[in-house]
């Protein structure tokens, strides 16, 4: 609590100082938090190139409205504000698109399986164990597609990343109650494409 | 407590979501109903289940091609940004831009003290006296045409330019004024010898943060090895209190296109290497770099880590 606090107290000088037009403080806002934007985008678009595009994008806002944070909440859950909303309007575009498949695009705009990105890192598994557990995560990475980009969001933060659902609600500009409701459904959703897995 | 309630609140019961209270009255419930307490177990194994998708963090050269992208596309923006406030008067974007401007700083000079007291100006500072000679009026250039007006109906027009006035300092590193033009020739010059002697001149200098900017600036985009790798010199001792600078020149030991400033950063970041990023690096390059040198100094350096007990 007291290294949030410490924290906070922390981005607070490092926003003020940005305001003031101080680029190295507002490079490292960005070290603070771009490992866990990254993540966050990579894991969602399961793509290097649309991960990076997002990362970027989300900073260069933060640069560009820098002057319009007005402290009302945190710079946590302002950048990440911004990271679901572009995150959301790419999960839209794909499900207009239908695009979205277990092949992906890395940085190189090649494609490769999904199956290639999960592998099993435990000590003794063995090749077969290995490849039912890939093959496990490209059916939750292809069943994660099914839900609609909201759902999908909520569960993504909540399940992959670890926020309380009142943050959830705070960087989706919503309530936690309904933030509480889109899990539920998310999470029935997945069960139901993934039951016979079990 | 019922069963439907129960069964709709299981979800934030696993995700540690429930109020102290709720979740005591689902523990007792669960205890004693066991259509509950196997949905709570199914529950349980999908979460399980959910971790065979596991949450990778980013690479460390993924997470470095994404901040140098981000760098251009910042500094891009600045420019733009520059450019608007040309046109646009604000007063402390103005301030700023003059304390690095030696040509408007100059015209200031000129015009506070009359233009014309004495032909020299000293002052005082830390390591000795700071010589600022007079612009030279006469040899004054072009510096950019701001505005073409036309005066209707006339052959006449209006033309507001800017002008530049060559002028010198002379003094200690030290000296802010001398230290601000040095700041300003490492980031900004065309020259790539101007750059690399201000640099030089500022690495003596890097226990000043603003210092250690410009030089992690240098080693991170300028265009010459040498005067990256003099940067690299000026920041050496400082990767292991600084992570800014920790992480400068571990980008350029995973990006630099020069072996020598990547060998140099590699040695550099000695002090450091049981840290998990460098080590993750040293780890990467030791299997996949292209150069057998820097995968045999990273075996080396991995080999003399101490084991951790």
């Amino acid at each position: 609590m007291v290294g949030q606090a410490q924290s906070r107290m922390n981005d607070t000088e490092l926003i003020r100082e940005a305001q003031r037009g101080n680029a190295a403080a507002f490079e490292e806002l960005v070290r603070q938090y771009d490992s866990a934007v990254l993540r966050l985008a990579y894991h969602l678009t399961r793509s290097e190139q649309d991960a990076q595009d997002i990362y970027q994008e989300a900073f260069l806002k933060a640069y560009r409205n820098i002057n319009n944070f007005r402290f009302e909440c945190s710079f946590y859950t302002w950048i990440y504000r911004i990271v679901t909303n572009l995150c959301l309007d790419l999960l839209r575009k794909r499900q207009v698109r239908k695009e979205d498949s277990g092949i992906t695009a890395d940085s190189e705009g090649g494609t490769y399986d999904m199956l290639d990105q999960v592998a099993d890192v435990r000590s003794g598994a063995s090749p077969e164990r290995d490849l039912m557990r890939r093959e496990l995560g490209a059916r939750i990475a292809k069943a994660l597609t099914k839900l609609t980009p909201r759902e999908r969001m909520v569960f993504e933060m909540k399940h992959y990343q670890g926020l309380k659902l009142r943050t959830i609600g705070e960087i989706l500009n919503t309530t936690e109650e309904t933030a509480k409701n889109t899990l539920f459904r998310g999470t029935q959703k997945l069960r139901a494409a993934l039951k016979d897995m079990r | 407590m019922n069963c439907e309630w129960v069964q709709q609140n299981i979800t934030l019961y696993l995700y540690n979501e429930l109020a102290d209270d709720a979740r005591h009255e689902l523990e007792q419930h669960i205890a004693r109903c066991k259509v509950c307490a196997a949905e709570v177990s199914e529950q349980q194994e999908f979460q399980v289940q959910m971790g065979a998708l596991p949450v990778e963090e980013p690479s460390a050269s993924f997470l470095a091609a994404a901040r140098m992208r981000l760098q251009e596309a910042l500094e891009t923006a600045e420019q733009k940004r520059a450019w608007y406030h040309r046109f646009a008067f604000d007063p402390s974007a103005w301030l700023r831009q003059l304390r690095f401007s030696p040509a408007l700083a100059s015209l200031i000079f000129l015009v506070g003290f009359g233009g014309g007291i004495g032909a020299m100006y000293s002052a005082m500072g830390k390591g000795g006296p700071t010589v600022i000679s007079k612009p030279r009026t006469e040899e004054a250039s072009i510096g950019g045409i701001t505005s073409i007006e036309k005066e209707p109906g006339t052959n006449n027009v209006k033309v507001q330019y800017d002008t530049r006035l060559p002028a010198s300092v002379e003094g200690s590193v030290s000296d802010p004024k001398v230290q601000d033009l040095l700041l300003y020739a490492a980031k900004s010059n065309e020259n790539s010898g101007v750059r690399l002697n201000s640099v030089d001149a500022l690495t003596s200098k890097a226990s000043d943060p603003r210092v250690r900017e410009t030089l992690t600036y240098a080693l991170r985009y300028d265009s010459n090895p040498g005067v990256r790798l003099m940067a690299l010199d000026g920041l050496g001792p400082y990767v292991k209190d600084d992570i800014r600078v920790r992480n400068a020149v571990l980008e350029a030991l995973l990006n630099d296109s020069n072996l020598g400033v990547r060998s140099g950063a590699l040695h550099a970041l000695n002090p450091v290497r049981a840290d998990s990023s460098v080590r993750m690096a040293l780890q990467q390059l030791s299997k996949e770099d292209p150069s057998e040198y820097i995968r045999t100094e990273c075996q080396r350096m991995l080999a003399s880590m101490p084991s951790i007990d």
